[in-house]
C-alpha cells in the first residue's frame, strides 16, 4: 500500500466514479415511461430533395433513441417479434430489400425510417399505422440504423445469442448513405 | 506483504499468481478467438447417405433405361407442334415429338431472335405456342405478350397489362415470379401475383373475364400456371411462408365463376373429403384429420397452399396434384401431423371430392413442399403393367406410386439425403432421422437436403423413347435454428433461421437421367450453382436446360454428353420449350431472367453479409452476383 | 397483489417433505442457537464470577485441557449437525424429484417469458392440445408431469404449496413433477431474478377435482365467439386494427401472435399482469392505458385510446370468458 493521503485517495475513487456514471449514464438510460415524439412530429418531414424554388430548410426531429443502448436493443426485440427478420432477415433482405447495405430507398434518417414503417410503402413495406406507439417506432429505427452501421458502436447491440448468420451490429462498418438517398448524413457524433 | 529486507531475488508470490492467471486468460482467450469466425460459404465433409442413385458415367456411354419404348403415357396425343400448357400434356412429360433437331444437328443450332420482356425479375414461366403464336407471361406486374411468330424476328402483336396490386410484392416469398400461363377455349388462363386468375381472348388480347380468388392482407399470392382440365381452370395459392389457408380452386372457363374449392386443412367438408375418400394407408384415413393433426384452430394459418404442378388422367377422371409446406417452419408451435400438408392429392376434376390422398412428409420439420409435379406413365412392374405416377419429390426420394390408389411402390433418394432414412413402404410414413430435428434454442447443423430440397418446383421430363427422368436439381445442406414465430396477418410466419451451403462434392446443382424401373440414375451432370430451371426433352434424342449463371444447353438424352451450349444475358430459371413455327422449322424457346429463391441475391439485391437472407438462400449464391445480372428476355434457338 | 403463500400450508407429498425438512431444520437450528445461547451465557457468567473473585484467567493444564476437551466436542457436534443438515436437504431433495408413478401423467409445458407465464397442455390429440397464460389449473390426485422452458432468460418456477424450485433454463429443457392431494387456489411467483419485473411475475394455481378440471379445459378449448352487440363489435375491431393485435392472440381470430400473453378467455382469469392485479374492469383500463405506470419496464406499451374505443375494447374483452 503506497503512502497516499486518505484525501487523495477518496478523491481518485471519486473521480472515476463520476467519469464512469457521467459516460454510461445516458447510454444505459431506461425511459420507460417517457413520451417519444409522435406521428406529427415526423409526418411532416419531406422525403423529397427536389423542391423548386429555393429548398426550405430540412425539418429535423431529433429521435430520443439515438445513442440509447435499451432503446436499440428494445429496436431487435421489437424486429424480430414482429416479423421485420421474415421479410429484411437480419438485414439482408429477401422480400424485402436489405437494410445493412447503404442503400436507401425511402431514407436513412431516424424520422425517414419512422415514416416508412408508419405510412408504408408503395412496393410491398406494409403500413403500421396504429399499430405500433410512438416509443416503439423510434427504438425500431434506431436498430435498423444499427444494422447499417449508421449508429454508434457503443450503443449497438452485440453478440447475438442465436446462430451466428453475420457480425453483430457493434462490428458492422459503417457505411455513408449515398448523399442523393438520404436527408442528412449523420452527425459526427453518431459516427464511430 | 513484501519482506523490504529480503536479499532473496525469488518472484514474489502475488506477482506469481498475476502471471499465472495472466498467461492462462490469454491461451484461453487465444483459443476460443481461433474458432467460430464470421460465416462464409463453405462445403463442410457432410455425411454421405445412402444413395441409390450413384451418378456414375465418365465414359458417356448412350443407353436407354429398362422401359425404352415400354412405357405408354396416359392420354398421349399426337404431336402438333404446339406447347398448349407448361407440361405440354396433361400426364406433364415436357416431351415434343419434333425431331427436326437431333443429336446430330443440335451442335449448330443458333439464336433466331429474341425479345426483351422488359421486366427483370426472375423467369420462370415457359412460353406458350398455340398456333402461329406464342404466349409469354413475365414476373409482376404479370405482362401477357403474344408474340407473332409468322413474321421474322416474332414481333408483338398484342400485350395485356392487369395491373396487379404493386404492395403484392411485399407478400411473395420468393421472388414475384410467374410459372406461366395455359391455353384452352380460345382464351389464355393464368394467374397475377395479387391473387386474380384472368382470362383473355387469344386472338385480340382483350381481357374476358377476371377473378379475385384471395387476400394479400392474409399473406397470399398466385404465382402457379393454371391447368385447364374438363371446362375447369384449375389454381391454387402460394404463401406457406405467411400462414395462409391453402387451397385449390375450380373456375368455369367460360365465365371465371367459382366451381368448387378444396382446402387442404381443417374439417373434411372443407377439404372435400367425402364418400368416396380411400386413402391407401392408414396413416390417412379417419375423420377431419385436417382438425385433429393440429393445435386448436391452428390450421387456419397452417399453409399448404398448391403453387406447383397439377396432372390429369383422363381415363381414371382424376387430378394429381401436391401441396405445400405447413406453417410455421417451426415445428414445435404445431404438433401433430399437420394434414393435409406436403400431401399428393388425387381429386375429381369436377366435382374436387378427394379420392384419394397421401401426405408425404407429415409434420414436416423442414419445409418440405409437396407441390413437385407428378408424371403419369404406364409401365411394366414386377412383371405387370401399373399405372403409376412418378415424382421427383422434396425430400430427396423419387416416389413410384400407384395412381389409382395411392400406393407407394418405390421411393429412393437421388441426392444426398440424412433428414429421412427411408420411407417405410408399409406405413408410407418417412423414417424421420430425429437428430437433425429442429429444436428450439438449439442450432442443428448439416441436414441435407436443405429447405428447398433435392429438388424443388423445377419441373422434370420424361421420354418414353430413351425410358428416362431428367431431373435438374440441387445439391444443398443447411444448419437451422427454430426462434417463435408470431402470426400476424400479413407478415411472415416462419419462426427459423436458415443458413445454407454446398453439400457434398461443392457442387449446387445437378442433372440427372434417372431411370425409373431400375430406380437409379443412369448419367449425372453436376453444375456450379442449382440447376433451377425445367427441363425438356425431344424426340430427336436432345435434352434441354439452363444454369443459374445464363448457359442454356443441349445434352444427348442416351449419354448426357453436351451437344451445344449458348450463353445468354442472365441466368436461367424458365421452362424450355420447343415448337413448330409456321415456317414447318423446329425452335426451342427459353426464357432469361434469374431469380426465384436462389436468384434473389441478384433480382433484388440481397446482401449476403447477413448469411440467414432469403431464408437462408443467400449464403449458398454469395458468388452468384459475379456471375450473371438480371435479365428479362425471351431467346429463341433454331438450325441455320 | 397478496402475498398468500407459504411452504408450511402443504398440498402434495414434495411440499410436505420440504416442510418437514424445514421444519427439522428450524428445530434443530433453534435447540443449537439456544444451547450456543447458554452456553456463551454460562461462560459469561463464569468469567465475572472470576473476576469478582478476583482470580485472573485460569491457566492450570488440567482446564486447559477440559476446555480443548470441550471445544473439540463442540466442533464435532456442529459438524456432525451440519452433516446431518445436508443429508437430510439431499435426500429430500432426491425424494422430491423422483418422478411420480403415472400410467398417463398430465404433461404440461410452461414457457417463462419475462415477466409473464405460458402454459401448454399437451394431449395424445394434438387438437386438444391447451395454451393458456398466467393460470395454472391441475386435477387434484393425478401426477403432472411440468417440463420447463424459456423464451429468453432464466427464471424459476414455484408452487411453495406444492413443490420446491425449478428453474426454466433457455436453450434447455427441465422436468419436474407435482401432485395436488387436496383442491386448492394458491398464488406461485417466478423463484430466479429475471430482470426488472421479477417481483410482479406471478401466476395463479387452481387445483380442483378431475370432473372440474375437464370442465374448465373444455371451455378453455373453445375458441372465442365472435361478438354480437355493437359496442363489443366496435371493440373486436378495436383489437385487430390497433397494437392489441402485433402481441396478442385470441383463438378463432384473426389475432395470432406470441408476444404476450394469449387472451381467448381473458375475461374468465382471477388476475390480471401476471398476477399483480385483480382482474377487475378498472385495472383492465389502467392498465391498458398504461401498464409502465404498475409494472415499469414491461414490454407492453401505453396506449393511448379514445374513452370510446376504449369502452368498446373493454366490453369485447369482457365477452371473452
Amino acid at each position: 500500500m503506497s503512502a497516499m493521503s486518505a484525501g487523495r485517495y477518496w478523491g481518485r475513487i471519486a473521480a472515476v466514479a463520476a467519469l464512469a456514471l457521467g459516460l454510461a449514464c445516458k447510454r444505459e438510460e431506461r425511459r420507460f415511461n417517457a413520451t417519444y415524439p409522435s406521428a406529427p412530429a415526423y409526418a411532416s418531414v419531406t422525403l423529397d430533395t427536389l423542391q423548386p424554388g429555393v429548398p426550405s430548410p430540412e425539418l429535423t426531429v431529433k429521435s430520443p433513441a439515438e445513442g440509447n443502448a435499451y432503446d436499440i436493443a428494445q429496436g431487435k426485440l421489437l424486429f424480430a417479434q414482429w416479423n421485420c427478420t421474415g421479410c429484411h432477415s437480419h438485414g439482408g433482405g429477401g422480400m424485402g430489400p436489405p437494410l445493412m447495405d447503404n442503400e436507401w430507398i425511402y431514407g436513412s434518417s431516424p424520422e425517414n425510417i419512422v415514416a416508412t414503417i408508419v405510412e408504408g410503402r408503395p412496393n410491398g413495406m406494409p403500413s403500421f399505422r396504429n399499430r405500433i406507439t410512438a416509443n416503439q417506432l423510434w427504438q425500431l429505427a434506431a436498430y435498423v440504423r444499427s444494422m447499417a452501421g449508421l449508429e454508434a458502436k457503443g450503443p449497438s447491440p452485440g453478440r447475438n445469442d442465436e446462430m451466428q448468420y453475420k457480425v453483430d451490429e457493434q462490428r458492422t462498418p459503417f457505411r455513408t448513405p449515398r448523399a442523393s438517398s438520404s436527408k442528412t448524413l449523420p452527425a459526427k457524433s453518431q459516427r464511430p | 506483504m513484501i519482506d523490504r529486507g529480503a536479499t532473496r531475488h525469488i518472484w514474489p508470490t502475488h506477482v506469481a499468481v498475476q502471471a499465472a492467471v495472466t498467461f492462462l486468460t490469454l491461451v484461453a482467450v487465444g483459443t476460443a478467438c481461433t474458432g467460430g469466425s464470421e460465416d462464409s460459404a463453405n462445403a463442410k465433409t457432410l455425411p454421405r447417405a445412402a444413395s441409390r442413385g450413384t451418378a456414375g458415367n465418365d465414359t458417356l456411354v448412350a443407353r436407354n433405361g429398362i422401359g425404352a419404348g415400354k412405357i405408354t403415357i396416359p392420354g398421349a396425343e399426337a404431336e402438333d407442334g404446339q406447347w398448349l400448357r407448361p407440361a405440354k400434356d396433361y400426364a406433364s412429360t415436357r416431351f415434343s415429338g419434333l425431331d427436326q433437331i437431333t443429336t446430330a444437328n443440335a451442335p449448330q443450332l443458333k439464336l433466331a431472335w429474341s425479345f426483351s420482356t422488359g421486366v427483370l425479375r426472375g423467369q420462370e414461366a415457359a412460353p406458350l405456342v398455340v398456333g402461329g403464336t406464342m404466349y409469354v407471361v413475365t414476373p409482376y406486374p404479370n405482362i401477357l405478350y403474344a408474340l407473332d411468330l409468322s413474321k421474322p424476328g416474332g414481333p408483338a402483336k398484342w400485350k395485356y397489362e392487369p395491373q396487379p396490386l404493386a404492395a403484392a410484392q411485399g407478400v411473395a416469398c420468393c421472388d414475384v415470379v410467374n410459372r406461366g400461363a395455359a391455353f384452352a377455349d380460345g382464351k389464355i388462363f393464368y394467374n397475377t401475383l395479387d391473387n386474380q386468375t384472368i382470362a383473355v381472348d387469344a386472338t385480340t388480347g382483350k381481357e374476358v373475364w377476371r377473378t379475385q380468388l384471395g387476400d394479400i392482407n392474409h399473406g397470399e399470392t398466385m404465382t402457379m400456371a393454371p391447368l385447364v382440365v374438363k371446362g375447369k381452370v384449375l389454381v391454387g395459392n402460394s404463401g406457406g411462408e405467411l400462414g395462409i389457408r391453402g387451397w385449390l380452386t375450380a373456375l368455369d372457363v367460360k365465365t371465371g365463376k367459382v366451381a368448387w374449392r378444396a382446402y387442404h386443412g381443417g374439417p373434411d367438408s372443407l377439404v372435400l373429403i367425402g364418400p368416396r375418400f380411400k386413402p391407401f394407408y392408414e396413416t390417412d384415413q379417419g375423420k377431419d384429420l385436417g382438425v385433429t393433426t393440429w393445435p386448436p384452430d391452428k390450421w387456419k394459418q397452417g399453409g399448404a397452399g398448391a403453387w406447383g404442378w397439377i396432372s390429369y388422367d383422363a381415363a381414371l377422371n382424376l387430378i394429381y396434384y401436391g401441396t405445400a409446406n405447413p406453417g410455421p417452419w417451426n415445428p414445435e408451435q404445431r404438433p401433430g401431423d399437420n394434414k393435409w400438408s406436403s400431401t399428393t392429392f388425387a381429386r375429381d376434376p369436377d366435382t374436387g371430392e378427394a379420392v384419394w390422398a397421401y401426405q408425404v412428409t407429415p409434420h414436416d420439420l423442414h419445409d418440405y413442399d409437396g407441390i413437385n409435379e407428378s408424371i403419369l406413365l404406364d409401365l411394366p412392374w414386377k412383371g405387370q403393367t401399373r399405372r403409376v405416377l412418378v415424382r421427383p419429390e422434396r425430400d430427396g426420394y423419387v416416389y413410384v406410386q400407384d395412381r389409382t390408389t395411392g400406393e407407394v411402390l418405390a421411393a429412393d433418394t437421388f441426392g444426398v439425403v440424412n433428414s429421412t432414412s427411408g420411407v417405410n413402404l408399409q406405413t408410407g410414413r418417412p423414417v424421420v432421422n430425429h437428430e437433425k430435428e429442429p429444436q428450439m434454442g438449439k442450432v442443428v447443423r448439416e441436414i441435407c437436403p436443405a429447405s428447398p430440397g433435392t429438388k424443388d418446383w423445377q419441373p422434370s421430363a420424361f421420354s418414353p423413347r430413351t425410358g428416362l427422368l431428367y431431373i435438374p436439381h440441387q445439391n444443398l445442406c443447411m444448419d437451422v435454428e427454430p426462434v417463435e414465430a408470431n402470426y400476424i396477418a400479413g407478415t411472415p410466419y416462419v419462426g427459423m433461421n436458415v443458413k445454407m451451403y454446398a453439400g457434398p462434392g461443392g457442387h449446387r446443382g445437378v442433372f440427372d437421367a434417372w431411370d425409373p424401373i431400375a430406380r437409379r440414375k443412369v448419367w449425372s451432370v453436376t453444375e456450379d450453382f442449382p440447376v433451377w430451371s425445367g427441363a425438356l426433352v425431344t424426340a430427336g434424342d436432345v435434352v434441354f436446360y439452363g444454369t443459374m449463371d445464363g448457359w442454356f444447353k443441349a445434352l444427348d438424352a442416351r449419354s448426357g454428353a453436351l451437344l451445344w451450349k449458348a450463353k445468354l444475358g442472365s441466368g436461367i430459371i424458365g421452362q424450355p420449350v420447343t415448337y413448330r413455327a409456321p415456317d414447318g422449322k423446329q425452335y426451342v424457346a427459353i426464357l432469361a431472367g434469374v431469380g426465384g429463391w436462389p436468384g434473389a441475391i441478384v433480382s433484388a439485391g440481397i446482401d449476403a453479409r447477413d448469411s440467414s437472407a432469403a431464408l437462408g438462400f443467400a449464403n449458398a449464391m454469395r458468388d452468384l452476383p459475379n456471375a450473371t445480372t438480371k435479365g428479362g428476355t425471351l431467346y429463341v434457338f433454331g438450325l441455320p | 397483489m397478496t402475498w398468500a403463500g407459504s411452504i408450511f400450508d402443504t398440498a402434495g407429498s414434495p411440499a410436505e417433505r420440504i416442510a418437514r425438512l424445514a421444519w427439522f431444520l428450524i428445530i434443530v437450528s433453534a435447540v443449537t442457537y439456544l444451547l450456543v445461547l447458554a452456553a456463551t451465557g454460562i461462560a459469561m457468567r463464569r468469567a465475572r464470577v472470576r473476576r469478582t473473585q478476583g482470580e485472573l484467567a485460569d491457566t492450570r493444564p488440567e482446564t486447559g485441557k477440559r476446555l480443548t476437551r470441550n471445544v473439540a466436542i463442540a466442533t464435532t457436534l456442529t459438524t456432525l449437525i451440519l452433516l446431518v443438515y445436508v443429508s437430510a436437504t439431499a435426500l429430500t431433495g432426491k425424494a422430491i424429484a423422483w418422478p411420480l408413478n403415472a400410467q398417463q401423467p398430465l404433461t404440461i409445458e410452461v414457457t417463462g417469458h419475462q415477466w409473464w407465464w405460458q402454459f401448454r397442455y399437451r394431449d395424445s390429440l394434438p387438437s386438444n392440445w391447451l395454451t393458456t397464460s398466467n393460470e395454472l389449473h391441475i386435477p387434484v390426485g393425478r401426477p403432472v408431469r411440468v417440463i420447463l422452458l424459456s423464451n429468453d432468460v432464466i427464471h424459476s418456477f414455484w408452487i411453495p404449496e406444492l413443490h420446491g424450485k425449478q428453474d426454466l433454463i433457455p436453450g434447455h429443457r427441465n422436468t419436474m413433477w407435482i401432485k395436488a392431494d387436496r383442491p386448492g387456489v394458491w398464488k406461485a411467483r417466478c423463484a430466479e431474478f429475471c430482470g426488472h419485473q421479477h417481483a410482479k411475475m406471478a401466476f395463479d394455481v387452481v387445483a380442483e377435482s378431475p370432473a372440474q378440471f375437464a370442465q374448465w379445459y373444455v371451455r378453455q378449448l373453445a375458441s372465442a365467439l365472435p361478438p354480437t352487440d355493437s359496442s363489443a363489435k366496435h371493440g373486436y375491431d378495436v383489437f385487430v386494427q390497433r397494437t392489441c393485435i402485433m402481441c396478442h392472440s385470441i383463438n378463432g381470430t384473426e389475432a395470432g401472435s406470441n408476444v404476450g400473453p394469449e387472451l381467448t378467455h381473458i375475461a374468465s382469469r382471477p388476475s390480471l399482469a401476471a398476477g399483480s392485479l385483480p382482474n377487475t374492469r378498472v385495472n383492465l383500463t389502467r392498465w391498458i392505458l398504461n401498464p409502465q405506470l404498475i409494472k415499469p419496464g414491461v414490454r407492453m406499451p401505453p396506449n393511448a385510446l379514445s374513452p370510446a374505443d376504449m369502452t368498446a375494447l373493454l366490453d369485447y374483452l369482457e365477452t371473452l370468458k
